[in-house]
């Protein structure tokens, strides 16, 4: 208990905004076709100048960002991405709570013929 | 009849406070006797009993500005006294809450004395600087003697062009549309910037007690102190604000840090040089992403380099020039900068910043 309670806190002392791009950061939620069946999703995205560019859960399965396209006049954002047996992976969102510690996006998941919707959280 | 006519110091003192919180755009007056006075750093309160037009009475918290500030200036807590009838002018809070924030308070039949601007205190006279015996001029107080450099000439860092323009000492422009004046955005950070200036600057990391990192290091209130060291080849910089926090400057002609060699920290890190022995030249990389450059809420990205310079035109005056050159984040570097003013004879006043203290007049 007293391991968790010291967790929490360190979680809590290193939970600052990210105040550059939007969009750079560790991004943790999920995303699925009903609400009982969730798959759980990291993404990791990073702004060089000129392109965001990134990974899906990253590790040993992690699979590269294709592309990201975000519209700044209303912070919609495309993710795609393509799974190792190529399938394709398409993701359309809105960035909402921009200032926040926590900004979110939510919106659709398309992952080959499965459509969901998904909300992820920087972390 | 005389009149006790204290000024609270709003120009010096608003920078900790967010334009989210008070309305820049309209004045308040308000006269009643004082029921309660909250005298914490970092901000005290007076509350007031004010007879509104429907003849009810209405509690009003206002807040006088940081109790050491205010200390340094004349005021003490026991200034004012419960039951005193006091007139206030000043801003009201946005939405219905009764609460202000004071530009002056009057007492009928009390001495006068005005709380000082930190801007403003400077020993008049445009005295030569004084120097190092290597003649290279002192940024810092002279042996056996004491001072600091006092809050900036503006409160907003903009690109050189753009100087002049209408924006509030917090940064708020008066004129949302002059976005682009403000300095060479790439899409993405001109669409933060105003997303920002919507919101108020309510976001601003520096209200929830982060460090000022880059440029605002050098534009809190509270002011700043070098200290130069160099049997060490190094030069302390020493903040009034932002809870002490300080810096160094390595001047041992050390390469500036780079790659793996950089720890991203609100500061940087940095290493400077004399030219002409007038100006110090800082090159200053390796900042986080965790902070806003300026108020205001210029945003950069972790390739941010600073080039700043630091001369001494006069006893009395600091210049700071600064390049701002992150490729991530503008499309061109751009320059801006602006003075400070010598605070004779004082050592810098302890300011810690608590979180969330907007909101301590309700405890």
């Amino acid at each position: 208990m007293r391991r968790r309670t010291w967790l929490g806190l360190a979680i809590t002392v290193i939970a600052v905004a990210q105040q550059g791009h939007p969009l750079t950061g560790t991004w943790s939620g999920d995303w699925g076709p009903s609400a009982t069946e969730r798959h759980q999703i990291t993404l990791v995205m990073n702004w060089d100048g000129k392109n965001v560019t990134g990974l899906i859960n990253p590790g040993p399965d992690s699979m590269p960002l294709t592309s990201v396209f975000v519209d700044v006049t209303n912070w919609t954002v495309r993710i795609e991405a393509e799974t190792k047996d190529t399938m394709h992976i398409s993701a359309e969102g809105k960035l909402q709570d921009l200032g926040s510690y926590h900004r979110f996006i939510t919106g659709t998941w398309k992952q080959g013929a499965v459509t969901g919707d998904f909300k992820i959280t920087r972390d | 009849m005389r009149w006790l006519i204290i000024f609270a110091a709003v120009t010096a003192y608003a920078q900790q406070t967010s334009p989210a919180t008070y309305d820049p755009d309209h004045k308040i007056r308000l006269q009643g006797a004082v029921t309660r006075i909250d005298w914490a750093n970092p901000r005290a309160y007076v509350f007031v009993n004010v007879k509104e037009a429907s003849g009810q009475v209405e509690n009003w918290a206002v807040e006088i500005g940081n109790p050491l500030e205010l200390e340094k200036s004349g005021w003490k807590a026991s200034t004012l006294r419960i039951g005193d009838v006091i007139a206030i002018e000043g801003l009201p809070a946005r939405g219905q809450s009764k609460r202000a924030l004071a530009s002056s308070v009057t007492r009928n039949g009390a001495r006068l004395f005005a709380v000082a601007n930190l801007a403003q205190t400077a020993a008049k006279g445009a005295e030569a600087p004084p120097r190092w015996p290597d003649g290279h001029v002192r940024l810092g107080p002279e042996p056996g003697k004491k001072g600091y450099w006092g809050a900036a000439s503006t409160g907003a860092l903009v690109q050189d062009s753009a100087r002049g323009l209408a924006m509030s000492q917090d940064g708020l422009l008066k004129n949302l549309a002059d976005a682009d004046k403000v300095a060479p955005f790439l899409p993405w950070a001109k669409a933060v910037y105003e997303y920002r200036q919507r919101s108020l600057l309510k976001d601003d990391p520096i209200l929830r007690c982060l460090p000022p990192g880059g440029p605002r290091q050098f534009q809190t209130a509270n002011g700043f102190q070098f200290i130069e060291q160099p049997e060490l080849d190094r030069i302390l910089v020493l903040l009034g604000g932002g809870d002490r926090n300080w810096t160094v400057i390595y001047t041992d002609d050390r390469p500036a840090a780079q790659g793996d060699d950089l720890v991203r920290t609100y500061y940087g890190t940095s290493v400077g040089h004399w030219e002409n022995k007038d100006t110090l030249v800082v090159e200053s990389v390796g900042f986080n992403e965790r902070f806003w450059m300026t108020a205001g809420g210029l945003p950069h990205t972790e390739a941010l380099k600073l080039t700043e310079r630091f001369s001494r035109p006069d006893f009395n005056t600091l210049k700071y020039e600064v390049t701002v050159d992150d490729p991530r984040t503008y499309t061109r570097p751009w320059s801006g900068g602006w003075t400070m003013k010598w605070v004779p004879d004082q050592d810098m006043q302890e300011y810690f910043c608590e979180e969330n203290s907007e909101a301590t007049f309700v405890r």
